[in-house]
């Protein structure tokens, strides 16, 4: 073992209290960063995932300007509306080439067409404007969950069986295995039958959306091959935007959008919410910085008469200033170490705690052990470096003042 | 004929930059190895002063330094540590025993400070060291657990692990027992006849001094008398030591009968 590390575990095992003192104080800070961090990016990822969890990260649909390249739609225009405002939309046309690039890349985790259009569902005399979303079962699944939210029925999406809202299905009166009439804008109707009824947690999807298959969509909306817009899962929601933009330039013709740019201000709230927290953090690293520089200084005093003693032995003063560096490292690598324990103590607790009523946790918390591993390694750079202080006066003590008491 | 361990020439110290203050005024000095000997003088002599720059502890203002052949006055800090490290040995009034090791670390302490390698075989030289200054029985003891002889003669002990040909020993016994003050010098010549180690001792004590085989004397900063005790009868030491004592020169003094004059 190194001379100087021998050194300088002795001094810190001989000053049990103030060395103790001073790991605990350590622990505690890096088990709050550890704790806050964990916190913060639990609270961010179940806000996350309750907000775009269940809904595209990204959307892409035909450029409002037909190019040249002869994109445009042999349907043109189609008319669609959804909710209470209408807009003019164009259909993609050639989007399979899109979708098999979507479908390949790596960052994406779900790929879904839709073709999209308005309507009227009839029943017993009465009418109520729904948005007919043709899907492919499978892949829509992988976005909306739909299967798993299904509160009647089975997931059929076939022919004319077809998936509706609960809050539609209590206002229309309807039931698995019931039948209605679905009225177009073009006047024509269709008969279909009810397979399934979904609750998708939002009482406005829930009272307008209707799933049938992409095929009867796309003839029932007059498409052709063409589709409303591929809607897409990404693995990174965060990149989703610049993802994006990236497909947007690979691909003439289309458009994008993105839900960081429809969750401005969520997204706005999550950026300062995590910059205090990383304020809070950088705060309680400085405190743990100076707690060790100001512990090492006193140490140096405490010491001189060693390290004197040393010093006329023939100890070099990089080395007598290494004694003290070492210290700094153990007592940061030690503390951080013992802290994130603590840490992850903190965050079962919080977990547990939480759970006592519910049975479930207020939201989950993950521990991540890379962010931990950051953590200890930022504060034994930091320990260190507090102790070059202490470590400079170490190195300029002359033996002979110690030595002449 | 001995070559000369150490040879210091001219050798200032002032201290101070405004009201300057001349410690050593042109000492020179020849210590040839195996030798014993002693310096003393008054307090603010120069006799510390002089002991930490020939130990390398401190420059001298002017003046230069052989030790061991090498001119000391030209090697930077760093130089100076190691070489302290290698080929001297030092024994301080207050022992200075790092409190935090035992015994047998604290002898060990140089050997590491050279990070040699085979701590085995340094171990077991310092056991042997530790035997030798009567300590066998308290290796494992941490130094606060040591009575004040017993910790100087583990810094005895200390000085001898590198194996220097050159100890330098501030008033060893200053702040010791007469008792112990006898035990810790007898050691010291004993290390001295066995081991052919040179000593410069610098002490208050007349007792040790008289033992010596040469007395160097110093006041204001200067060498005044420097003497071959060991070549004299003890009348004629005592003599030259304590002239005051001078009428109690002609009895026939025993070692007993100096210690109680002291006394």
């Amino acid at each position: 073992m190194m001379f100087e590390l021998k050194i300088a575990l002795r001094f810190l095992k001989d000053g049990r209290g103030q060395t103790t003192f001073i790991l605990l104080g350590i622990a505690i800070g890096v088990a709050v960063q550890i704790f806050l961090g964990t916190l913060i990016s639990g609270l961010q990822k179940d806000l996350v995932n309750g907000t775009v969890g269940s809904s595209p990260h990204m959307t892409f649909s035909a450029a409002e300007t037909a190019d040249a390249s002869g994109l445009s739609s042999a349907n043109g225009f189609v008319a669609s509306s959804a909710g209470n405002f209408s807009r003019q939309e164009k259909t993609l046309d050639n989007w399979r080439p899109l979708l098999a690039t979507l479908d390949q890349a790596t960052e994406t985790t779900a790929v879904s067409p839709v073709a999209e259009g308005s309507g009227f569902l009839l029943k017993s005399g009465e009418r109520w404007p729904i948005l007919v979303r043709g899907i492919e079962p499978e892949r829509a699944n992988e976005i909306y969950e739909l299967k798993s939210k299904l509160s009647a029925g089975t997931y059929v999406v076939e022919g004319d069986q077809v998936l509706i809202g609960t809050s539609l299905a209590a206002e229309a009166l309807l039931e698995t295995g019931d039948t209605f009439t679905l009225e177009l804008p073009g006047g024509q109707r269709q008969s279909l039958t009810v397979a399934g009824i979904f609750d998708l947690g939002n009482n406005s999807l829930n009272e307008t959306w209707l799933f049938m298959s992409l095929s009867r969509a796309q003839r029932l909306l007059g498409f052709g091959d063409d589709i409303s817009r591929v809607e897409v899962q990404v693995e990174d929601v965060f990149a989703a935007d610049l993802l994006a933009e990236a497909y947007e330039k690979q691909f003439i013709g289309i458009k994008s959008e993105n839900w960081k740019v429809q969750n401005a201000s969520l997204l706005s709230a999550l950026t300062s919410q995590s910059s205090s927290s990383l304020t809070i953090q950088a705060f309680v690293l400085l405190a743990i910085t100076l707690g060790i520089a100001s512990v090492l200084a006193v140490s140096v005093v405490q010491k001189s008469k060693q390290i004197g003693i040393l010093k006329a032995m023939g100890t070099s003063s990089a080395s007598a200033s290494r004694i003290f560096l070492f210290q700094g490292g153990i007592l940061g690598l030690l503390g951080s170490v013992l802290g994130s324990g603590m840490g992850y103590a903190l965050t079962q607790a919080f977990l547990w705690g939480t759970s006592i009523q519910t049975g479930e946790a207020l939201f989950p918390l993950e521990f991540d052990p890379a962010a931990a591993g950051t953590i200890i390694a930022i504060a034994t750079v930091a320990s260190i470096v507090s102790a070059l202080f202490p470590a400079r006066r170490s190195a300029s003590l002359n033996p002979i003042d110690v030595i002449r008491g | 004929m001995a070559s000369p361990l150490l040879e210091a020439s001219e050798l200032t110290m002032v201290y101070g930059t405004v009201v300057k203050t001349h410690a050593l005024k042109g000492v020179n000095l020849t210590i040839n190895s195996g030798e014993f000997s002693s310096i003393i003088g008054y307090s603010g002599s120069g006799k510390t002063t002089l002991l930490n720059i020939l130990g390398t502890l401190d420059r001298p203002t002017s003046g230069t330094l052989r030790l061991l052949g090498e001119d000391i006055t030209k090697m930077s800090d760093e130089q100076l540590a190691i070489f302290r490290n290698r080929n001297l040995g030092f024994i301080f009034q207050f022992h200075h025993l790092l409190p935090e090791f035992s015994a047998l670390e604290n002898v060990l302490m140089p050997t590491w400070i050279q990070s040699k390698n085979g701590s085995m075989k340094m171990a077991s030289r310092a056991k042997e060291l530790l035997e030798l200054v009567g300590l066998k029985d308290r290796i494992n003891n941490k130094a606060t657990a040591l009575s004040g002889g017993q910790q100087q003669r583990v810094a005895i002990a200390r000085a001898l692990i590198n194996q220097p040909q050159l100890i330098l020993a501030d008033e060893p016994t200053g702040n010791l027992d007469s008792e112990t003050t006898e035990q810790v010098y007898d050691l010291m010549r004993n290390i001295n006849a066995t081991l052919n180690t040179a000593f410069v001792v610098v002490t208050h004590n007349d007792h040790i001094a008289a033992k010596s085989d040469r007395i160097i004397e110093m006041k204001d900063g200067l060498i005044t008398r420097d003497y071959p005790a060991a070549a004299m009868d003890n009348d004629a030491v005592w003599k030259e030591i304590a002239p005051k004592y001078c009428r109690y020169c002609n009895r026939d003094l025993e070692t007993d009968g100096a210690t109680a004059l002291l006394l």
